[in-house]
C-alpha cells in the first residue's frame, strides 16, 4: 500500500521531484523563500530597483552618447580645407596635396561652390550649389547616386519648397535637370550643410578651381592627422589655406559623455549596494530565526558546506529574480522613451547597452550573493549544540 | 540491522567522561566523570531532573560537543581524532536524533522531513521514507506538513527521520515530552519495535513511562551517572 502511495506520488509531481533532487540546496532555498514572501520580496525589490537605476541611467547614458555621435560624427570626421583670406581659390596643386596628406586615411573630395535661383515644379528659391563627382562620400546618405551625370541632387528642405521629387525636373540658371535625388539632410551635421544645396556635376561649373576641398577621413585621428599634413604642406611657408577640424571638440564631447556615464552609474550603483546591506539584514534575520533548524540539519548529518550553500543560493535567488525583474523594466522603459521621444531607438539598441544589461544583471546577482556571505557562513559554521539551543 | 558492524564493539562508549561549562559564578561540572555503553538491541533510560546533566550526556553521546576530559569511542574507536567533516558524516551514517520538541523543517512534507538527512546525497530515499512512515503509522499522511500534523504525529515523523540512515544507534531527548500517555506509548511501542531490530536506543527523559518500557535505567544526578 505504501509503494502504491509512493508511485502515485512521483507520477504526480515527477517534474518538481526530480528538479528538488537534483538541486536540493536549491529547492530548500525555494521552500525557505516561500516561508517569508513580504520580507523576501521587499529584499528583492531593493535589487530590482538597483538594477533598474543602472540599467536605465547606463542604456540612456549609452544611447545619448550614441545618439549625439551619430550626429557629430561627420563633423569629427571631417577635414575641410578653404582658401585663406585673399587667396581665390584652391587650384591643382592644392588638391594634389591634399591628397598626399589624405592618403590612405580619407577620400578626397573637391567641391565647387556657388549660389544660384533654383527653379522647381512648384516654386523658386535661390539655392547653394555644389559641385562633385562623389556626391555619396560627402553626404554619406544612400539615396545619393556615386557619380552625377546630367542630373542633380536636391537637399530635403529646399527639395519641399520646389515641390521637387525624384524624377521631377528642376531649372538652374536656364538650364534643365532631372533630379536623381533627394539628401537626407536628418541627422547630418556639418559645415556643408545639404539640406537646402543643390549638388551638381563638376562640369556644369565653369570655373576649374575649387571653392574648398573636403576630406571624409575615415576616423577622428585619421582626421587629425591629415589636417596636421595638410597644413604641413600648404602653410609652411605662407598661410594659404585655412584647415577645419573639429576632431578635438568632438573628442571633448566623447570625455565629458564618458564622465557623465560614469557618474550615472555610480550613482546607481550605489544604489544596488544598498539593496545588497537589506539582503545582508534580511539574511541576518532569517538564520536568526532558523537556527534551530540549521541546528537540526547539523546534527542529522548535512555538512557545514551543504548549510552554506542551502543559504547563499537563497540570497544569490533574491539577486537573480530581482535584477531580471529589474533588467526586464529596465529596458521596457528605456525603449519605451525611446518610441516617445526622438531618441532613435537604434541608439539605444547597440551592443554596449546589452554589456550594460548583463553588467547591472550580474553586479546585483554578486551584491544578493556578497549580502548572504557573512550570515550564511555564521549560520554553517555555528556548532549545531549550540543551534539546537537557540 | 547492522550486526556485523564494529567487531562485535559497542556502537557507542563513553569512558570517563567530564565536561565543564565557564558558567557566570565559576566553573560548572556538568558531566563528572561518566562511564556508559550503548548496547545494541537495548533500549536505556537515562532519567534525572531538569540540570543534571542528560542533554550534555546525549550531545556527547551523538558527537554534537566534545568532553573536557575523557573520551567517546564509536565502534572501538575514539572520535576526539575526527575532523568536523567525519563526525558529520558519522552523524549521517550512524546515529538518529529524536529532539524534544521534534524539529521538523515547517515547509517541507512529512516524506521530505524523513528523508532529510539524506537530502544531500545522490542516492534517492524516498522510497524508504515513505516506507518508514508506513512502519509508524502515517502512511496517509506523507504529503503532510507538520502544521497540519498532531503532536503524536510529528513525534512519528521525526522517529522516521531518525531511522533513513538505518542507524546503529537512536538518541533520543524526551521522546514523550510533548505527547500524552496513550500517544507516549505508541511512540515508545515504536521505539521497543527499533531496539528490537537491534538499534541501540537512548532516551534521556524525567518521564517514568519511559522508564517502564526501558530494558535498563540509569540516573544521573547533578552529573554523576548512578546504575
Amino acid at each position: 500500500m505504501a509503494d502504491e502511495r509512493a508511485s502515485d506520488q512521483s507520477v504526480e509531481s515527477s517534474l518538481a521531484t526530480r528538479l528538488a533532487r537534483r538541486f536540493p540546496a536549491g529547492s530548500l532555498a525555494v521552500r525557505n523563500l516561500s516561508r517569508q514572501r513580504l520580507r523576501a520580496g521587499l529584499a528583492m525589490l531593493g535589487i530590482v530597483i538597483g538594477v533598474f537605476a543602472v540599467i536605465t541611467l547606463g542604456m540612456l547614458g549609452t544611447a545619448l552618447q550614441t545618439a549625439a555621435l551619430a550626429e557629430l560624427g561627420g563633423l569629427g570626421n571631417q577635414v575641410i580645407i578653404s582658401p585663406d583670406d585673399g587667396e581665390e581659390n584652391l587650384g591643382p596643386r592644392e588638391v594634389q596635396a591634399i591628397r598626399q596628406a589624405a592618403a590612405g586615411g580619407g577620400t578626397v573630395i573637391p567641391l565647387n561652390s556657388g549660389g544660384a535661383s533654383v527653379s522647381g515644379p512648384n516654386g523658386q528659391s535661390f539655392a547653394q550649389l555644389y559641385g562633385t563627382t562623389q556626391p555619396a562620400a560627402l553626404f554619406g546618405v544612400d539615396n545619393v547616386p556615386d557619380t552625377l551625370r546630367q542630373g542633380v541632387a536636391v537637399g530635403d528642405e529646399l527639395a519641399a519648397g520646389l515641390g521637387a521629387r525624384v524624377g521631377s525636373a528642376v531649372e538652374i540658371e536656364g538650364n534643365r535637370y532631372r533630379v536623381l535625388a533627394i539628401i537626407d539632410s536628418e541627422g547630418t551635421f556639418s559645415p556643408i550643410r545639404p539640406g537646402s544645396a543643390v549638388v551638381l556635376p563638376p562640369d556644369e561649373f565653369v570655373a576649374d578651381d575649387y571653392a574648398q576641398v573636403v576630406v571624409q577621413a575615415d576616423s577622428a585621428d585619421d582626421a587629425r592627422a591629415i589636417a596636421d599634413g595638410v597644413r604641413e604642406r600648404l602653410n609652411t611657408r605662407q598661410e594659404r589655406v585655412s584647415v577645419l577640424s573639429l576632431t578635438s571638440v568632438l573628442s571633448r564631447i566623447t570625455e565629458f559623455f564618458a564622465l557623465l556615464n560614469g557618474f550615472l552609474l555610480a550613482v546607481a550603483g550605489i544604489s544596488l549596494v544598498v539593496a545588497g546591506v537589506s539582503i545582508f539584514n534580511v539574511m541576518l534575520m532569517t538564520v536568526s530565526e532558523r537556527r534551530g533548524e540549521i541546528g537540526v540539519l547539523r546534527a542529522v548529518g548535512v555538512h557545514r558546506d551543504e548549510v552554506l550553500r542551502t543559504l547563499l543560493v537563497e540570497s544569490t535567488l533574491l539577486g537573480v529574480v530581482g535584477g531580471a525583474l529589474g533588467a526586464i523594466l529596465g529596458t521596457a522603459v528605456v525603449v519605451g522613451v525611446a518610441l516617445g521621444t526622438r531618441l532613435p531607438l537604434s541608439a539605444v539598441l547597440v551592443p554596449t547597452n546589452g554589456l550594460v544589461v548583463l553588467g547591472a544583471f550580474g553586479f546585483g546577482m554578486l551584491i544578493a550573493l556578497g549580502g548572504g556571505l557573512y550570515p550564511a557562513y555564521r549560520a554553517a559554521w555555528e556548532p549545531p549544540v549550540e543551534s539546537l539551543r537557540g | 540491522m547492522n550486526d556485523g558492524d564494529g567487531h562485535g564493539s559497542p556502537p557507542l562508549r563513553l569512558d570517563g567522561i567530564t565536561k565543564q561549562y565557564d558558567g557566570g559564578g565559576g566553573t560548572v561540572t556538568a558531566l563528572d566523570d561518566v562511564d556508559f555503553t550503548v548496547e545494541r538491541g537495548e533500549v536505556t533510560a537515562i532519567m534525572g531532573p531538569s540540570g543534571s546533566g542528560k542533554s550534555t550526556m546525549l550531545n556527547m553521546l551523538g558527537l554534537l560537543d566534545d568532553p573536557t576530559t575523557g573520551s567517546v569511542e564509536l565502534l572501538g574507536e575514539r572520535v576526539a581524532a575526527l575532523s568536523a567533516r567525519e563526525r558529520t558524516d558519522v552523524r549521517r551514517k550512524r546515529v538518529g536524533f529524536v529532539f524534544q520538541d521534534f524539529h521538523l523543517i515547517p515547509t517541507l512534507s512529512a516524506v521530505e522531513n524523513v528523508r532529510l538527512p539524506t537530502r544531500f546525497l545522490d542516492a534517492d530515499y524516498t522510497d524508504r521514507a515513505v516506507d518508514l512512515l508506513g512502519r509508524v503509522g502515517l502512511a496517509d499522511r506523507l504529503r503532510h506538513t507538520p502544521d497540519e500534523l498532531s503532536g503524536g504525529q510529528k513525534q512519528r515523523v521525526a522517529i522516521a527521520r531518525s531511522l533513513i540512515n538505518e542507524p546503529d544507534v537512536l538518541l533520543a531527548d524526551e521522546p514523550t515530552g510533548n505527547l500524552d500517555r496513550d500517544t507516549g506509548e505508541a511512540v515508545l511501542g515504536e521505539i521497543q519495535t527499533i531496539a528490537d531490530a537491534g538499534v541501540g536506543v537512548v532516551a534521556v527523559t524525567h518521564d517514568s513511562l519511559v522508564g517502564e518500557y526501558a530494558d535498563r535505567t540509569v540516573e544521573l544526578v547533578d552529573g554523576v551517572l548512578d546504575g
